[in-house]
């Protein structure tokens, strides 16, 4: 039986190619947008299943507040490690102090690279689940150890054994390498982790580490933990909460309030707001499903309309079966199977469009996903999705279908009833309300991108560039390197920070000055710069003045920000003292010189934050900024740099960034997102106009005898034109009126998010219904213009 | 086999009543072969329809080898129809998309009828109709007379107690007519009861008895020859 239901659905296929060809097609597409939405879902909710004890896995994150303003990261102070070591034993079966991910310059001979790692406790390598593929598994017993991946051992040695070889970083210590790890895959936090140095080396060649031993205000570690095995997440997290607060009074008003984020929630809920965890990355997840099924549907729709639409035709045949003894349940299964058909070749046709478009697809959102071949989930998920949409198109055309009565096809007098369209029109409404909703979502995502990168960002980011400067070599050459680079004409001016231009590294608090209201909890953004960078960076003076070689005391010399002036409550910002707040061991006071423009250093959607530029005393800058002569070409002066750079560091990798190309990965993840969602929303839209292509060639061949008649009768083209397309727009109006809230409600709350945001217009809403109007009417005219012009003699003796 | 009782049956549109068939009474024995008659638009069509449990009447009985059809869900006339009844119709009401032995084929699939059975139940009857030779054809691919021939295959493949035409020489010219009735007169005089709705007097002949219809009611009745016997 099955075989007869398949045989006859073939042959119906071939027998009305194009009609088959939109189908299967507008299925694939949307199969195949589904299948890729689907492999990126996974990859995002597997982040991290690298790691065998995952669940077990925390970051220790920290909240406080100032002011009434509460904030949460994960730096944390060193005391706090002990605490918990002693206090808290019991709760955790690893505890691992680790540095940030830092850039690193590695030499061996005259080999100088720059790669990311980090200083880690010696557990690490189990903690990691780190596969030494070469060296001893606890390769950081000794203090003068590294561990390297695989590639960057590769990169350093070649093809020799690197194990017990030196590795000099930042041309500063020789290390040995005591092992070697297997990268961690892709799709896993730390896979940016090219080497591991001992935790302990870097505490004991750093004064400033020691001297924070102590301190509880000194937020500048993170901390990793592995729970024991018979403990419970938030049970340990809530006992650890008010360690710091309990321990130490001096920041205890800030309330810190500790907590774990498990690791689980790393990559796709670390959004905190007020103290609270409010999701993430997660958003994507949801918002990319929802896409998903939403083009999936519309496939379905089409697939739906077209069957249906086809009643007519297919009405003969469920009249005969049905006489000669099919039961109403056989036809049903008749027409799933044919769904069946139709849909296990969309899938195959879905699953070369995504192999064809998987690489584009990865370079667009940043992934590496390959195709599952050998996953048994996959292919179950994909009989599942195989099967889900076969009943989701082909059942409401089944049940139509068979629904005929025999005595009413036989007879010839069959026609589909008054109401009979009804369900295809509310089909084409939903699939044109989801695409004009998608259009207008589209339009608001690139207009909020594009409003945030036309913000001014309050300096000039045309020819500046940055070069870091990890490496003590760098200590006291500032004067010396401005001098070479200007001279040479590449740089009209260079100047030095403690953190690049479009990011803050540290912030401050502790500081008082007069007029400072009783209670007020400050806190700044805090970057230490040389003499230049205001002139360097384009960064506009408004009162007072820049510091000056001349003027000894401006070493002791601040510049603020506007944002700064307002949030200190200073009149006359200029000349005020700033006081170090600490009673046993205060640092020498500074004296604001001058007030600058605001300028965004952290994220272009939201408000700039009070910030200090305070005098570079001791060497703490970790970049050269310069500003290339913007009269001969950038390359030309970025090869004099580097001579100049290479003559005086030949053991530090020459390595340098364009600002305005660093200020652009702000907005990747926005434009990933805004990219991706559309060319999802014109994939939709594509669907959608296929199935209306195809609903209008069944209409306009339904009513050949009709527009054959009018056309005898005097219609003009237009006028039949105008005929079958009026029945789409309207619905298509009605989509709408339809979509047009929606979209306004969802993308409205989207926005929220974002202080720094887009207005909504109107003709946002009004663009995307012409939009709309637009694709219809090119859709629906090219069937309505073969019909209008057809030999109206030729219709009608085809009756 | 079929005893038809005050049977009437009416169609409603929104404004108008329509009475197609108006207190018929009607016999049919096992075995006869019974013409129906009449202008159109006088329920020819209507009759044989109920007669084939294609339509449920509006009002009073039939019942059909001792079960009672009037007022039986479509699922169940449907269990009834199987095996039982053939149809064929002036337009053939082939599947297009089906050949030859495909269409005739079908009744026994949904008999749930073995694949060995069915090979050797369609190409008897095939051979019987002179059409093995067109078998793996698609009805588009074949003259109007070979069309019904396969639909009166199609009919007689479940060797049903009753056949069904309605207007089968229709559309066929004088000579593949005359072959489709001579056919049907085989079946007949195998034992099938057969009931045709006819425009054609000549047509009508070949029955045992002619039934006149006009406006929904049965006026006259003639018996041509006795049940059994010759033309």
């Amino acid at each position: 039986m099955f075989k007869n239901y398949l045989k006859t659905a073939w042959r119906n296929l071939l027998k009305n190619k194009g009609y088959s060809l939109i189908n299967i097609g507008g299925l694939a597409l949307g199969i195949a947008v589904a299948l890729i939405i689907g492999l990126w879902i996974h990859d995002e909710l597997t982040y991290n299943s690298y790691y065998n004890n995952k669940d077990r896995i925390a970051q220790v994150f920290q909240s406080q507040t100032f002011n009434g303003n509460t904030g949460t990261g994960p730096a944390i102070p060193l005391p706090l490690e002990p605490a918990l070591r002693d206090g808290f034993a019991d709760n955790f079966e690893h505890i691992m102090m680790s540095s940030w991910t830092q850039q690193g310059f590695l030499r061996v001979g005259d080999l100088n690279i720059t790669r990311t790692g980090n200083y880690m406790q010696r557990m690490a390598p189990e903690f990691l689940n780190l596969e030494v593929i070469k060296g001893d598994r606890d390769g950081l017993r000794e203090i003068n150890s590294i561990m390297l991946a695989e590639s960057t051992a590769e990169t350093l040695f070649g093809n020799q054994d690197p194990i017990g070889k030196t590795v000099r970083i930042y041309n500063q210590y020789d290390l040995n390498v005591s092992a070697v790890y297997k990268d961690i895959p892709f799709n896993n936090s730390f896979n940016d982790t090219d080497y591991i140095i001992p935790w302990d080396h870097y505490v004991n060649n750093a004064e400033w580490i020691q001297n924070s031993k102590d301190n509880w205000g000194n937020n500048s570690w993170q901390m990793f933990v592995q729970i024991a095995d018979n403990a419970d997440m938030s049970t340990v997290s809530e006992r650890i909460r008010n360690v710091k607060k309990d321990l130490n009074e001096d920041t205890a008003e800030f309330n810190p309030q500790l907590m774990l984020l498990p690791m689980d929630d790393w990559y796709l809920r670390s959004n905190f707001e007020d103290g609270k965890q409010v999701g993430g990355r997660i958003k994507y997840v949801w918002l990319f499903g929802i896409i998903g099924i939403f083009v999936l549907l519309l496939a379905c729709i089409n697939f739906m309309n077209l069957s249906t639409a086809r009643s007519e035709k297919r009405a003969k045949e469920v009249g005969i079966r049905k006489s000669i003894g099919g039961q109403r349940s056989q036809l049903i299964n008749q027409f799933l199977s044919e769904s069946l058909l139709v849909v296990v070749f969309a899938f195959v046709m879905a699953v070369l469009i995504v192999l064809l478009s998987l690489d584009g697809f990865n370079d667009l959102a940043r992934k590496e996903i390959a195709f599952p071949w050998e996953s048994p989930l996959f292919w179950g998920l994909a009989l599942g999705l195989i099967v889900f949409t076969s009943l989701l198109a082909g059942s409401y055309p089944a049940l139509y279908l068979s629904s005929f009565r025999p005595v009413d096809v036989l007879k010839g007098t069959f026609k589909a009833g008054k109401y009979s369209g009804l369900p295809r029109k509310i089909l084409v409404v939903l699939q044109f309300t989801v695409s004009v909703a998608f259009i207008i979502g589209t339009v608001i995502v690139m207009q909020q991108i594009n409003h945030a990168k036309n913000r001014p960002v309050g300096y000039t980011m045309d020819g500046l560039v940055q070069i870091p400067t990890f490496s003590e070599d760098f200590n006291d050459k500032t004067e010396l390197m401005r001098e070479q680079f200007i001279g040479s004409g590449a740089v009209v001016e260079m100047a030095t920070s403690s953190s690049p231009t479009t990011r803050i590294w540290s912030n401050r608090s502790g500081y008082t000055w007069e007029g400072k209201p009783d209670g007020f909890q400050e806190d700044f953004a805090w970057t230490e710069v040389s003499v230049d960078y205001a002139k360097t960076i384009d960064l506009k003076i408004l009162e007072g003045r820049d510091f000056s070689r001349d003027i000894a005391s401006d070493s002791m010399g601040i510049l603020i920000n506007e944002t700064a002036v307002a949030y200190m409550g200073l009149e006359n910002p200029v000349g005020t003292i700033i006081r170090d707040s600490d009673e046993e061991d205060p640092g020498p006071d500074m004296k604001i010189i001058g007030v600058v423009q605001d300028m965004i250093a952290q994220s272009p959607y939201e408000p700039v934050k009070q910030g200090w530029y305070v005098y570079d005393r001791y060497n703490n800058f970790s970049y050269y900024n310069l500003r290339l002569n913007p009269n001969q070409s950038a390359s030309q002066s970025l090869a004099t740099v580097e001579r100049i750079f290479k003559d005086n560091f030949p053991a530090i990798p020459f390595q340098y960034d364009f600002v305005d190309a660093e200020y652009g990965e702000k907005f990747a993840s926005e434009q990933r997102i805004g990219t991706l969602s559309g060319i999802f929303t014109a994939l939709a839209i594509l669907i959608s106009c296929l199935g209306l292509f195809g609903l209008t060639s069944f209409v306009a061949e339904q009513r050949t005898k009709e527009i054959g008649v009018r056309k005898v009768l005097g219609a003009s083209a237009f006028n039949v034109w105008n005929m079958l397309s009026k029945d789409f727009l309207k619905l298509v109006a009605i989509s709408c009126f339809i979509a047009v809230p929606i979209a306004y409600y969802v993308m409205n709350g989207w926005l929220q998010e974002y202080p720094y945001r887009v207005i909504l217009k109107w003709w946002i809403f009004g663009l995307a219904m012409l939009g709309a109007f637009g694709i219809t009417v090119l859709t629906v005219s090219f069937q309505a213009l073969k019909a209008a012009r057809q030999n109206p003699v030729k219709s009608l003796r085809t009756e | 086999m079929i005893t038809i009782q005050n049977l009437k049956k009416s169609f409603r549109t929104e404004e108008v009543e329509t009475l197609a068939l108006n207190n018929v009474n009607l016999k049919v024995d096992d075995g006869e072969f019974v013409a129906i008659m009449g202008p159109s638009g006088c329920g020819k069509s209507t009759l044989l329809n109920i007669i084939g449990m294609l339509d449920n009447p509006t009002e009073g009985s039939y019942n059909f080898a001792g079960n009672e059809v009037s007022g039986l869900k479509e699922s169940q006339r449907t269990e009834l129809r199987k095996g039982n009844l053939g149809f064929v119709f002036q337009s053939f009401n082939l599947i297009d998309e089906l050949t030859v032995f495909e269409n005739v084929e079908l009744p026994l699939i949904y008999l749930n009828i073995s694949k060995s059975e069915r090979k050797q139940r369609v190409t008897e009857v095939l051979e019987r109709m002179k059409m093995a030779h067109r078998a793996n054809h698609f009805p588009q691919q074949l003259s109007g007379g070979q069309q019904q021939r396969v639909a009166i295959s199609r009919a007689v493949i479940t060797k049903p107690k009753l056949i069904l035409a309605d207007e089968p020489t229709g559309n066929l010219d004088s000579k593949n007519g005359l072959e489709v009735m001579n056919l049907l007169t085989e079946l007949n005089q195998d034992g099938t009861t057969i009931v045709m709705v006819t425009h054609s007097d000549h047509d009508s002949h070949f029955a045992h008895r002619v039934v006149h219809l006009f406006d929904g009611q049965i006026v006259t009745q003639n018996q041509n020859r006795p049940v059994g016997a010759a033309i």
